[in-house]
């Protein structure tokens, strides 16, 4: 029987995996891996918790928004990250030290 | 008599005067400022300026001294000082006017006699300035009508002649002389501001016509047991009525004595008489027709003046101190006179001993005759000047000729002369004459007056009187012979030149006009007319009776002095005679005690400068060191406490006050280091440092 904890623990593993690539990886698309997992982690918590609710499905919907918001900030930051490599030509954010273009 | 004189004419009068005192200090001051250096004009500015006063002077003198007791008093307020006010103004009696006119008819003279004998000097115009600064100040002296006013022109005075004496400043000895007479005459000044203050303090008034004149407040005061004590003050007023103001004063008796000290010391001063005479010889630096002026005729009267304008203060106890001062004087420099070598010296000596006369004249209350003298004196010895400058022109003249090396003041490089300066020789020799006291002379007339009168104080007084004019006598006989010793030195025998050097052919002439008609002048009036009628009769001199006359007394002095002074006179003169141009008496030698005494005026000028001035530049010494040791020890003392107070000071603040502060900053930049190593600019280092903190907080939360 798959229990609700069993939800929240890979969602808080997911969570320390996603922080661990944005603090330890010198790439800026993995650390937008991270990013996505750290978001990935919170949606699943939204759809284990959405059995809970009162309203059916709403959490279900609800991650079905944080999918679309997190495909949207995946287009974002890739952009970014194009625009920083044209202007760095690398895309390692710790030599990326300076916000003047 | 007053009323016989309207007023408006007396103020009249009194502004002539007052125009014949401005004129000579118009000139002074043209030539000072709008003359260059060697202007012959300046002369004749000078000489028309005195002239001018000369004809005001007797138009003065002529209407106020034939009103015989009348006197002229115009004042106007100065200024005023609390309830004090201060007048000035212009007072004419008998007494002031004559002096008027005296400094006006021998200014004359000297003026044109200095136009040649300072020619080709190259400050000509500076001298006649100053020569009208003193004719300024010696006319201002004698017509001022109030104490400060008089203190102020003696100032003047003295600075006009401590100018002329250091005329040729480049000279070290003129300069010493004219800083000794300056001294001097600070000495006696110093006396006159205290008898003056002393005056002020008692009758509460300056004004000389209200203590001594009409006012009679001097005379009315008296000293009774240990009080000096008046009956009050008065003022005149436009009537010249006198009004008690005030009531009476009083002061301790010895402030009388003290006021008589200090105008005995200005006169003493002023008129060269002991101890403080030295001045006087010394002065002799200046251009000779200075000295003529100055140092013969006015100045040194000035003190003789200044006794007859305070005579009424004097009790008989300070005429006796007076006419003892004046006759040891007389006594002492007649003889220095007699060994002395240098013409203009001699001159001098004779001066003070005839001074020395004036004064004892005055002590013994032969008030008129010692002015007439003073006037008589005035004539004979700027006449003896002239020629002696007139003589020394010549020397100095023969030196150069002949490369000598001689001084042209000695007499005893003089002789001979007789022949080849006639004119100076027959106005010398007159001058001579007058002094002496030979009849048909003015000195006769004025010197026997003060003999005679001397003998008559002295008869119903004890026997100790008797030295006053004893020595007086003496005096006169040792005159006669010092200035027969000059005249035979100078102008008898064979120039002495030759002795030096045979072949010197002397050749000396009179000198142009302007030299030689001064002492035309000056002779004429040294001659009995121009004060009595009668040669013989000191009384009948209209000099004597406008200023009082004298007491009519019969005694036979009237005829024992006369015939005393000259019989023993043509000895003496014949004794000179035989000494210096026969030379076959041998018996005065030029050695021993009293030569030596003489020959080094009684050592009083070594003891001045041997005792007093050692004596002042020790206590100079002392003061200097107790200066520099003790008064700038204590300064130099209180500077370095300040320095190390402010090095105490400056410490604290370097490292206390800016230590304090240096912290302050060092930690707010130590701090601003360590916040800024975290403001890396990387993401990943503030994502790290916000979850960390996070964590912290969380673990502090939870197990805390």
């Amino acid at each position: 029987m798959i229990t609700l904890s069993n939800f929240l623990l890979i969602g808080a593993g997911l969570f320390c995996i996603g922080i661990y690539i944005i603090l330890s990886k010198r790439n800026a698309i993995q650390i937008l891996i991270g990013i996505e997992l750290i978001i990935n982690s919170a949606i699943l918590n939204l759809v284990a918790f959405g059995k809970y609710d009162k309203v059916n499905n709403a959490g279900q919907a609800f991650a079905l928004f944080g999918i679309v918001l997190a495909a949207a900030a995946v287009a974002v930051a890739l952009a970014i990250i194009l625009n920083v490599y044209r202007q760095y030509k690398t895309i390692d954010p710790s030599k990326v030290e300076k916000l003047k273009g | 008599m007053e009323a016989a004189i309207p007023y408006t004419t007396n103020e009249n009068i009194a502004l002539l005067a007052l125009l014949a005192v401005l004129l000579p200090l118009v000139a002074g001051i043209g030539n000072a400022l709008f003359l260059p250096k060697q202007s012959k004009l300046s002369a004749w500015v000078s000489t028309i300026a005195i002239l001018i006063s000369l004809a005001l002077a007797v138009d003065v003198f002529a209407r106020v001294w034939s009103q015989h007791t009348a006197s002229i008093h115009l004042q106007y307020l100065w200024f005023t000082i609390g309830q004090t006010q201060i007048v000035a103004g212009v007072w004419l009696n008998n007494l002031s006017v004559l002096m008027l006119l005296l400094v006006c008819i021998i200014a004359l003279p000297v003026h044109i006699y200095s136009m040649a004998y300072m020619k080709g000097d190259e400050r000509y115009t500076r001298y006649f300035a100053y020569l009208s600064l003193f004719c300024f100040a010696m006319l201002g002296l004698v017509i001022v009508d109030n104490l400060i006013l008089v203190y102020l022109f003696w100032e003047l005075v003295g600075f006009a002649s401590y100018l002329l004496i250091g005329f040729w400043f480049t000279r070290d000895k003129a300069v010493q002389a004219n800083k000794k007479a300056f001294i001097m005459n600070r000495i006696g000044d110093v006396g006159l501001m205290i008898a003056i203050g002393i005056i002020y303090a008692m009758f509460h008034t300056f004004d000389l016509d209200l203590l001594f004149g009409r006012g009679n407040l001097a005379a009315q005061s008296h000293i009774q047991s240990g009080l000096w004590t008046t009956i009050g003050h008065y003022t005149i007023n436009a009537l010249g009525v006198p009004i008690a103001s005030s009531s009476a004063g009083q002061l301790p008796a010895y402030c009388y004595y003290i006021m008589c000290a200090g105008i005995i010391l200005a006169v003493a001063a002023k008129s060269a008489q002991f101890p403080l005479h030295t001045w006087l010889p010394d002065a002799m630096e200046g251009p000779t027709s200075v000295s003529a002026l100055i140092h013969a005729a006015t100045m040194v009267a000035a003190g003789i003046f200044l006794l007859g304008r305070v005579y009424p203060m004097f009790t008989p106890d300070v005429l006796t101190i007076i006419a003892a001062i004046g006759c040891f004087t007389a006594f002492m420099a007649a003889t220095i006179a007699l060994t002395q070598n240098d013409l203009k010296r001699i001159l001098a000596y004779s001066t003070i001993s005839q001074l020395g006369f004036m004064v004892m004249g005055m002590g013994v209350g032969a008030y008129s005759s010692s002015l007439f003298h003073l006037a008589t004196h005035a004539f004979f010895k700027c006449l003896l000047f002239l020629s002696a400058g007139v003589i020394i022109h010549e020397m100095s003249h023969l030196k150069h000729k002949h490369h000598l090396d001689i001084d042209p003041q000695s007499i005893l490089h003089m002789g001979g002369l007789r022949k080849l300066m006639p004119v100076t020789f027959i106005t010398c020799s007159i001058a001579a004459l007058a002094l002496i006291g030979f009849p048909l002379t003015s000195g006769y007339l004025s010197k026997d007056g003060i003999l005679i009168q001397a003998f008559e104080w002295s008869q119903d007084k004890s026997w100790a009187y008797i030295i006053i004019p004893i020595g007086a006598l003496l005096t006169s006989l040792l005159t006669t012979f010092y200035i027969a010793r000059l005249i035979f030195k100078v102008f008898f025998g064979q120039s002495r030149l030759r002795h030096i050097d045979a072949n010197i052919e002397p050749e000396a002439h009179e000198g142009d006009w302007r030299l030689s008609v001064p002492m035309v002048m000056l002779a004429a009036c040294s001659l009995f007319p121009l004060f009595s009628f009668n040669p013989l009769e000191y009384k009948h001199a209209w000099l004597v009776n406008g200023l009082g006359g004298v007491l009519d007394l019969e005694s036979s002095y009237h005829i024992l002095v006369p015939v005393v002074i000259n019989g023993v006179g043509l000895l003496v003169i014949y004794l000179a005679y035989a000494v210096y141009v026969k030379q076959n008496v041998h018996w005065l030698k030029q050695k021993g005690l009293l030569f030596n005494l003489s020959f080094n005026q009684w050592y009083i000028d070594t003891f001045y400068n041997g005792v007093i001035v050692k004596l002042v530049l020790f206590i100079g010494k002392v003061l200097y060191w107790f200066d520099q040791h003790i008064l700038d020890g204590f300064v130099n003392a209180l500077a370095a406490i300040g320095i190390a107070l402010s090095k105490v000071s400056a410490w604290f603040d370097r490292y206390i006050i800016d230590g304090i502060l240096h912290l302050i900053t060092d930690i707010v930049k130590q701090a601003g280091n360590f916040i800024r190593g975290f403001q890396t600019g990387r993401v990943q280092n503030y994502l790290f440092t916000m979850l960390f903190i996070i964590l912290v907080v969380y673990v502090l939360k939870t197990f805390i």
